[in-house]
């Protein structure tokens, strides 16, 4: 059973039964059923993604009231039957293609699985916990540094906004735009690299060694590994019948 | 894969500057030019930076998987950003990222046509990118969508469907041309870097 660190809550059922790779698993399957289901199926996938965002984190079945979700989701079925297919049904004045609006709605189908799907994995562990996932898969050091890598984030930002900012108001950008994107470039990287060489000196004076790992190593549960077949089984039952 | 705790700090930063790039640049390009309507350009700029930053990442980081672990960076930042998870901008983060370690693999020693090869690799991907998302939103036959959207294009253009296939052998030598110059350049940027940093 996984015990993590971090103070993020779990949602009760699942905490005790999934680990991170539970989650991982779960966004795999989803996503390679969505991929493999054909035309009617992806209904079946969507309706299982729905239930499991709903049951492990209900917070993001408010994917669905995203505009950004929609500004592709409309578009996507209100052009499908202009695009695709044959025109063959006459509605309102227009032509459209009963194979294209098909298309249209099995496409949104997906996309929306996968979207669940990503969301759930997302939102469902944190940072660290995603680091000791990789950390478990081999991938020595991406746990630390990833929490570097959070942790300068918002200084990076900061400073290429203003370094951009002081170039364009030189006038920089005016001419000669690529030498000057180089040049924010080199400014941005040589300073975040000095900022770095104090971050090295601030972890080797804390005796860090990546080679220790920051927390308890996940293993699969016996919930992770049966959540894993049962995908396993969805998608090639999708891919067979 | 073993890193120093250098290494690891290097891999940390070049990550955060090419996800700082995605975030930053990114949010402003998909307003400027609508994703929809938009996503040759937007994909091309933000691809040609972040192979610039990942491989000048690669002049500090000289061991092999630095530029995938920089891609890892990249991707789980974008993922955890407030704009929300999308699946499309990820799985090229990480393609193009496992796609210049492969460029690099094959030059061995950090040379200059290296890291061209490793930057025609990683956004030759962002042509073959929009057919792998396009097969995983509209499922089998995408082919046949693919082809009549060629056709329906060409009629609505008034061109032959045969310059439909022109224009996009042309879309795709332009992504090779800038794969190759953000190769070129991320080697120069490397050694000036290190000149300015030893000063």
């Amino acid at each position: 059973m996984a015990a993590w660190r971090d103070s993020r809550p779990w949602p009760g059922t699942f905490r005790a039964i999934f680990s991170a790779y539970g989650y991982l698993f779960l966004f795999l399957g989803t996503a390679v059923a969505a991929i493999v289901a054909r035309e009617a199926e992806v209904v079946f996938v969507l309706l299982a993604a729905l239930i499991l965002a709903g049951l492990s984190r209900s917070q993001t079945l408010r994917l669905l009231i995203r505009w950004q979700l929609w500004a592709f989701v409309l578009p996507t079925l209100a052009l499908s039957p202009l695009l695709i297919g044959e025109r063959n049904v006459h509605l309102w004045g227009l032509w459209f293609s009963q194979e294209g609006f098909w298309a249209g709605l099995w496409m949104v189908g997906r996309a929306l699985s996968i979207a669940l799907a990503t969301a759930v994995f997302t939102r469902s562990i944190s940072v660290s916990q995603m680091a000791q996932l990789f950390e478990g898969l081999r991938l020595k050091g991406l746990g630390f540094a990833l929490g570097v890598a959070t942790n300068v984030l918002p200084t990076i930002q900061e400073t290429m906004e203003t370094s951009y900012q002081a170039m364009r108001l030189r006038g920089g950008f005016r001419t000669r735009r690529l030498r000057t994107l180089k040049l924010l470039l080199v400014a941005l990287i040589a300073g975040s690299l000095r900022r770095g060489d104090d971050i090295v000196s601030a972890a080797e004076s804390r005796a860090f060694d990546p080679d220790r790992s920051p927390g308890p190593l996940i293993s699969p549960t016996r919930a992770d590994l049966a959540l894993a077949a049962g995908c396993g089984i969805l998608a090639a039952a999708l891919l067979l019948l | 894969m073993k890193f120093s705790v250098r290494e690891l700090v290097y891999i940390a930063i070049f990550g955060a500057i090419w996800g700082a790039v995605e975030l930053t640049l990114g949010s402003y390009l998909h307003v400027i030019f609508p994703p929809l309507a938009e996503t040759f350009l937007v994909g091309l700029i933000l691809a040609s930076i972040g192979v610039v930053v990942a491989l000048v990442g690669r002049h500090f980081v000289r061991r092999t998987g630095a530029v995938f672990m920089i891609g890892i960076v990249t991707a789980v930042l974008k993922m955890i950003s407030i704009g929300g998870v999308k699946a499309g901008p990820l799985v090229a983060i990480l393609a193009e990222s496992l796609l210049m370690e492969l460029g690099l693999y094959i030059a061995r020693k950090p040379r200059r046509w290296g890291f061209v090869l490793a930057g025609v690799l990683a956004i030759a991907w962002n042509f073959f990118h929009k057919f792998i998302m396009m097969y995983i939103l509209f499922g089998k036959g995408v082919y046949e969508i693919y082809v009549s959207m060629v056709q329906q294009g060409a009629t609505l253009l008034r061109i032959d469907a045969a310059y439909a296939l022109v224009i996009i052998v042309v879309l795709f030598l332009i992504r090779i041309v800038a794969g190759g110059l953000s190769g070129w350049i991320a080697w120069d940027l490397g050694r000036v870097v290190r000149g300015r940093l030893a000063r």
